[in-house]
């Protein structure tokens, strides 16, 4: 493996970390973009006050438990009777498990998605989760699919539906401040809804192990607040202009749809508004230095990528394809 | 001690014991296979934007049926053999027939208290989700 | 009342035969108690090698952006790790132990079918390294240990090959164990231990081996399923040709969740013996804990949904499976509690495997708890797949399997050594551990919240879990290191430990009543306590006295008692094998037939399959109810017991009902599989599909019919004593069986159906396949029976035989009908 460090996309530009309860020392220093307990959206809120409460509860638990075992072994006094202990395992054992325990199923059932044709979302977004990137369709107001690839960018706000599907092995997709996961699975179209609130950036990220870059498998949630948002859907729905000879001498056109230039084929991610995007790929920084070496080797990046390694291109032939891309605002 | 071999007290001996003991728990086991069973067959066949209430009322009249069954078995063995849901089996020399006879009945009776609250915790969904989403 | 002499002369009787054979024979040994030891040391050994892996892990974590392994590589190692962990340490330390002690404790001197156990030892031994040895070629399976399709049924190379065979042939040895497990608790108890009277440990094991027989065939059936779309591409989790890939997760998790408690109960049964020891006292809440062990087995078949929270089910189902999880915890916490309640009524000494058991307290219930939290639905939507779980699973089964396991190590050492482990190092080894553990798992709970998912071979700097993996990595190889104390403090004390003397910790159950672990004990007592060496003082006398049964082995041959399952009321000597090389040649036999299959060498795997069948058939034919020389013997005391029993009061038949219950139920998981394709699409069969039509199916349910009725009058005359009708209708009932299975099979190949173009065909086949395989099984028993009944190894009173194969077809008819029924008249079908 070549050394990567310098080259992953780095996500500590976070405008908004949002603390919460969570104000232990120890989680004011982590980074909150992938992180649970900074919720940025109304699921993953709901979830970390359960979280909350749970934890203080586990933890009471568990020091009466244990403080009465370690009371049973060193305490010299003893109950006097069988009947005693018998009762011990009555109530600890039996009545206050159940009270618990239904209590606690019934708090987390109403947190479930159940919700009917009647309520549609304020915005649908398709995702398919391939090895090892991400292919995003937004639905636009009048319809129309606007696709991008590893950014997934919403309108604070606003309810989403994510219908989630896969061409090829199962993944998961998870942005975990907005909200639980999804298994993306081949043949069926799972939907996820989720209520982001909270502006900023976000990592989302393949939870099912995929294979080999499966670590490698992620991409930029960003919040917009909605007027922004409607700007970036505008933006991402105008074609995209400049020279693409060089990248499609070199047959990237062959995979890579760039709109209004380039619509051969489709089967890697759709490159557009490729030079608006934070990253390469869902995990390295976007520059043109990077993006060289990523087309070049990305096996080296990501292993087991589908893309194949353009190593054979002259210095000429990559500096039009870098030319062309970071002209693809 | 040892020439009066317990085989000479033998009394009659059933497998009926060991039925009923698992007799509860199997009911819990067909009323959560037949409730998933009927939600899943439900929201596959009808869609996922479907409403959930025809599912739901069979879920009832199930729990209905299953928790009939349990309260019956848990009254017939309250009845029968041992009127305590603790353990209470200090006070017994345990090497009779008889004695086994009871101790079996006595933990079909915690056993078939248990399945109830399983039926009961099975059922609390079907309160509370009302689509199949 | 016997003199000294003839007492002395008895017992050199007793050791000669019961006598473990000396050099290369060893090997051959099947005394629970030599296979009980090597199945320990082979468990523990492949336990090591799991934990080398994690260390290779959690070195790889332990700085972001490692580079010591590859990806590819760290997928096979973190694999291999849950899968050697899982499969090859947790359940089969279960057998192992179980197999030791377990008759000991209920008086027996050997279990039931030795050289079963032997042979599931060697598939265990060969399956295991076969598995553990493919990453030193580095073609191990790397699909992780769930090996979800369609990643690993696409995946090249034969990494999910040896994953799928090698630990279908390690399933088989756990469903030959549970098979002999339940059979020794139910049969071979002492007289007099009526089933309230039996010790906690035989209930916990008979809990698990009933959730062996039902849990481990759906992933046999999976298996079958996987490996079929592999090797012949019949598409049934392909989407592109009507499979599902979620079948797949379905079968795994019906094995998987039910395999949690499989592995956690038997350990806490180890607590359930240790803890009155400790506490001097009888258990608080005997039957509070028969209770929670039911109630537990039952429940965790409620759960396997609880691993696909997140695989888009509609909310009501994940509700149902949240409920059933919430409710297991209730079982759960009363054995715990009991635990507890007999600690406050006794007199707690403190001792190491004490000092075990309350970090497998400390430790279980905060897993404990945290299975509460993941059990909430919408709670594991976010630390599903995340090291919140690798923490949370890690807290239930070391605090509930590994800590209880060494607590039992510690705890039953001197039972087979002889010697004690020493304290000093017992007590290094558990705080090292139990230090490291905490140090390693605890801040996973907060690495998973934070967002890091499982299973990532690497991770980068900037995400903020980097201490939290350092200090992670730095507790796991303080945990090796404590780990290491422990295996030191085995060895060194198995030569030099003290010596333990007789019954070391004032036990009260019967597996510390004699010294001496081939014969067992001297003679088998009756029994009339739970905690007979506390209760009834005189019966370590009354053993070694030889007042008790079986005191003598006049003819040479191993025996023990046979009683029944409620009141365990003596009624059969049951002679046992001695060692034999023969379940040795029938494990090579069958590893080969998997092995080479993996490799695809199908006639040499044939060729190993046939050594199998015959070694298995040798097997039968010299020692499966031998006609004994005598009808009946003296077994002390005045009882005069049979040697022979048939029907449903013989070993066997239980053995063959409990192992066909198993198979029963790898059978529905197969038709479960075609109804679950039928609720997945739209129409199932799709229109227009090729069906095998009414006629063929019908014929092959009646000709099954036919066959069954005619195995069945065959065992009724030859009772009654027409041995020639018999035989004759045994001939009739093979050519009936014969045309059976034909008849299944020219249903879909007449019509033409082909298996590869959608799940419709492929799981008829799949069916089909099924009973023709158990058709042919049965034809071959009916021409065993034949050649027995001709040899005059079975006669109208020694019919054992018959009967066992009768019981076989009583499920092979159910498979046979329930087959044609689905194949041919399911709506749509025709």
């Amino acid at each position: 493996m070549p050394v990567i460090a310098s080259h992953l996309h780095a996500w500590r530009r976070n405008p908004n970390p949002w603390l919460g309860p969570a104000t232990l020392a120890l989680l004011a220093g982590c980074n909150p973009a992938q992180s649970v307990l900074h919720p940025a959206g109304e699921d993953a809120a709901e979830i970390a006050r359960l979280f909350w409460v749970m934890a203080v509860g586990a933890v009471v638990i568990w020091a009466v438990v244990f403080g009465a075992a370690v009371f049973a072994i060193v305490s010299r006094r003893k109950p006097t009777t069988e009947r005693g202990a018998d009762l011990v395992v009555l109530f600890g054992g039996v009545v206050f498990p159940t009270v618990t325990l239904g209590a606690l199923l019934a708090y987390g059932l109403t947190l479930l998605p159940d919700w009917g044709p009647g309520e549609p979302p304020d915005l649908r977004v398709h995702v398919e989760a391939e090895q090892y990137w991400w292919r995003v369709r937004i639905e636009g107001p009048d319809g129309a699919m606007i696709e991008t690839a590893n950014e997934v960018v919403l309108p604070a706000g606003a309810e989403v539906d994510f219908h989630l599907t896969s061409p090829d092995v199962i993944h998961s997709f998870w942005i975990p401040p907005l909200g639980g996961k999804m298994d993306t699975i081949p043949g069926r179209e799972n939907v996820l809804r989720l209520r982001p609130t909270t502006p900023g950036l976000y990592r989302g990220i393949c939870a099912e192990f995929c294979g080999a870059s499966h670590a490698f498998m992620a991409f930029e949630a960003r919040v917009v607040p909605p007027e922004d948002f409607t700007a970036y859907l505008a933006a991402q729905a105008e074609p995209a202009s400049g020279d693409a000879s060089a990248f499609v001498a070199a047959g990237c056109g062959g995979c890579h749809t760039v709109r209004g230039v380039v619509e051969l084929g489709a089967t890697g991610p759709d490159l557009t508004h490729f030079a608006s995007r934070a990253t390469i790929a869902g995990i390295l920084d976007n520059t043109s230095e990077i993006l060289r070496e990523w087309i070049a080797h990305p096996v080296a990046f990501k292993p087991d990528a589908r893309m194949p390694s353009y190593d054979m291109l002259t210095d000429d032939q990559m500096d039009a394809i870098l030319a062309f891309l970071g002209g693809l605002k | 001690m040892s020439k009066a071999a317990p085989h000479k007290r033998r009394r009659v001996e059933t497998g009926t014991d060991l039925c009923q003991v698992i007799a509860a728990p199997i009911v819990w086991s067909l009323h959560f296979l037949a409730c998933y069973v009927w939600a899943a067959i439900h929201c596959e066949k009808a869609g996922r934007m479907a409403d959930l209430d025809p599912a739901r009322t069979g879920i009832f009249v199930l729990t209905g049926i299953a928790l009939a069954l349990i309260g019956f078995n848990t009254l017939r063995l309250w009845r029968i053999r041992a009127r305590s849901l603790t353990d209470d089996d200090f006070d017994y020399d345990h090497d009779t027939p008889e004695e086994r006879h009871r101790f079996l009945g006595h933990v079909a009776l915690m056993l078939s208290v248990l399945s109830g609250v399983g039926v009961i915790y099975v059922a609390i969904p079907a309160v509370l989700v009302g689509t199949c989403r | 009342m016997t003199d000294a002499a003839t007492r002395e002369a008895q017992e050199r009787r007793l050791e000669k035969t019961w006598e473990t054979p000396k050099g290369f024979a060893y090997w051959s040994d099947v005394n629970n108690t030599s296979v009980g030891i090597w199945y320990i040391v082979t468990a523990f050994a492949f336990m090591l090698f799991g934990g080398v892996l994690a260390l290779i892990i959690r070195a790889q974590l332990a700085v972001p952006e490692a580079g010591l392994v590859s990806a590819d590589t760290y997928n096979q190692v973190f694999t291999l790790h849950g899968t050697v962990m899982m499969f090859l340490f947790a359940v089969p330390i279960f057998e192992a132990v179980a197999i030791l002690i377990l008759p000991a404790m209920l008086g027996a001197r050997d279990l039931p079918f030795p050289r079963l156990s032997a042979f599931g030892y060697w598939c265990f031994l060969i399956g295991g390294v076969f598995v553990c040895g493919s990453i030193f070629f580095g073609i191990a399976p790397d699909g992780g240990w769930f090996m979800y399709p369609p990643l690993a049924t696409e995946q090249a190379g034969i990494g999910a090959d040896i994953w799928l065979l090698g630990l279908s042939f390690i399933e088989v040895a756990s469903i030959a164990a549970a098979v002999e497990l339940i059979v020794g608790v139910l049969k071979c108890r002492a007289p007099g231990m009526h089933i309230n009277l039996t010790p906690l440990y035989g209930w916990y094991v008979l809990v698990v081996g009933g959730m062996i027989l039902f849990a481990f065939p759906p992933l046999i059936a999976g298996d079958l399923l996987f490996e079929l779309e592999r090797l012949l591409d019949w598409p049934f989790f392909d989407i592109t040709r009507g499979g599902d890939p979620l079948l797949w997760q379905h079968l795994f998790w019906i094995f998987g969740h039910p395999e949690v408690y499989i592995i956690f109960l038997p350990a806490i049964a180890l607590l359930a013996m240790i803890i009155p020891t400790f506490s001097g006292r009888p258990i608080v809440g005997y039957s509070w804990i028969v209770l929670s062990a039911l109630g537990t087995g039952f429940l965790s078949f409620g759960l396997w949904v609880h691993h696909m929270f997140t695989t888009g089910l509609p909310s009501i189902s994940l509700g149902f499976f949240s409920a059933a999880s919430e409710a297991v915890a209730i079982p759960t916490g009363i054995q715990l509690f009991a635990f507890i309640g007999t600690v406050m009524l006794g007199r707690a000494q403190r001792s190491v495997p004490m000092i075990f058991c309350l970090g497998a307290l400390a430790t279980f219930v905060a897993g404990g708890l945290t299975g509460v939290m993941v059990a909430v639905a919408p709670f594991d939507f976010q630390v599903h797949d995340t090291y919140f779980i690798v923490a949370h699973l890690h807290y239930t089964l070391i605090g509930g399997m590994l800590f209880p396991t060494l607590a039992g190590v510690h705890y039953y050492f001197p039972f087979f050594s002889g010697r004690l482990l020493s304290r000093r190092l017992g007590i290094w080894s558990f705080w090292l551990m139990f230090t490291g553990f905490n140090v390693a798992f605890l801040p996973m709970h907060l690495t998973g919240l934070l967002g890091m998912p499982r299973r990532v071979f690497t991770y980068g700097a900037d995400r903020g879990w980097s201490e939290l993996n350092l200090v992670s990595t730095a507790g796991a190889f303080l945990f090796a290191a404590g780990f290491l104390v422990f295996v030191w403090n085995c060895l060194k004390s198995w030569k030099y430990g003290e010596d333990a003397g007789h019954n070391p910790w004032k036990a009260g159950t019967l597996e510390w009543l004699s010294p001496s672990l081939d014969i067992g004990m001297r003679s088998i007592p009756d029994i009339s306590h739970r905690y007979p060496l506390w209760d009834d003082p005189d019966i370590v006398r009354r053993s070694l006295e030889a007042e008790g049964y079986l005191p003598d082995a006049e003819e040479g041959k191993r025996e023990t008692l046979v009683t029944t399952v409620l009141d365990a009321t003596p009624v059969q000597v049951l002679r046992v094998p001695g060692p034999s090389f023969v379940p040795m040649v029938a494990a090579v036999g069958l590893g080969g037939l998997f092995i080479l299959s993996t490799f695809h060498f199908y006639w040499t795997a044939l060729a190993s399959g046939l050594l199998y069948l015959a070694a298995q058939i040798w097997w039968l034919w010299h020692g499966a109810a031998p006609i004994p020389e005598k009808t009946e013997k003296d077994v002390g005391n005045g009882l005069v017991l049979p040697l022979y029993r048939s029907g449903p009061q013989a070993t066997g038949w239980w053995a063959m009902f409990i192992t066909m219950t198993g198979d029963a139920t790898a059978f529905l998981a197969l038709v479960f599989g075609y109804f679950f394709f039928w609720t997945v699409h739209p129409e199932f069969p799709p229109e227009g599909s090729v069906t095998p039509g009414m006629f063929w199916p019908a014929a092959a349910g009646l000709l099954t019919a036919l066959a069954w009725g005619l195995t069945l009058a065959a065992r009724l005359r030859n009772a009654a004593g027409a041995v020639t009708t018999a035989r004759f209708l045994l001939g009739l009932s093979v050519a009936a069986t014969l045309a059976a299975a034909a008849a299944f099979a020219l249903g879909p190949l007449t019509r033409g159906m082909d298996p590869t173009s959608h799940s419709y065909p492929a799981i008829v086949g799949a069916l089909v396949l099924w009973v023709m395989a158990h058709l042919l099984a049965g034809a071959i028993m009916q021409g065993y029976c034949l050649a027995r009944s001709l040899a005059g190894k079975m006669t109208p009173d020694y019919d054992a035989d018959i009967w066992n194969v009768t019981l076989y077809w009583h499920f092979t008819l159910f498979a046979g009908l329930v087959t044609a029924a689905v194949i041919g008249f399911v709506p749509g079908a025709q």
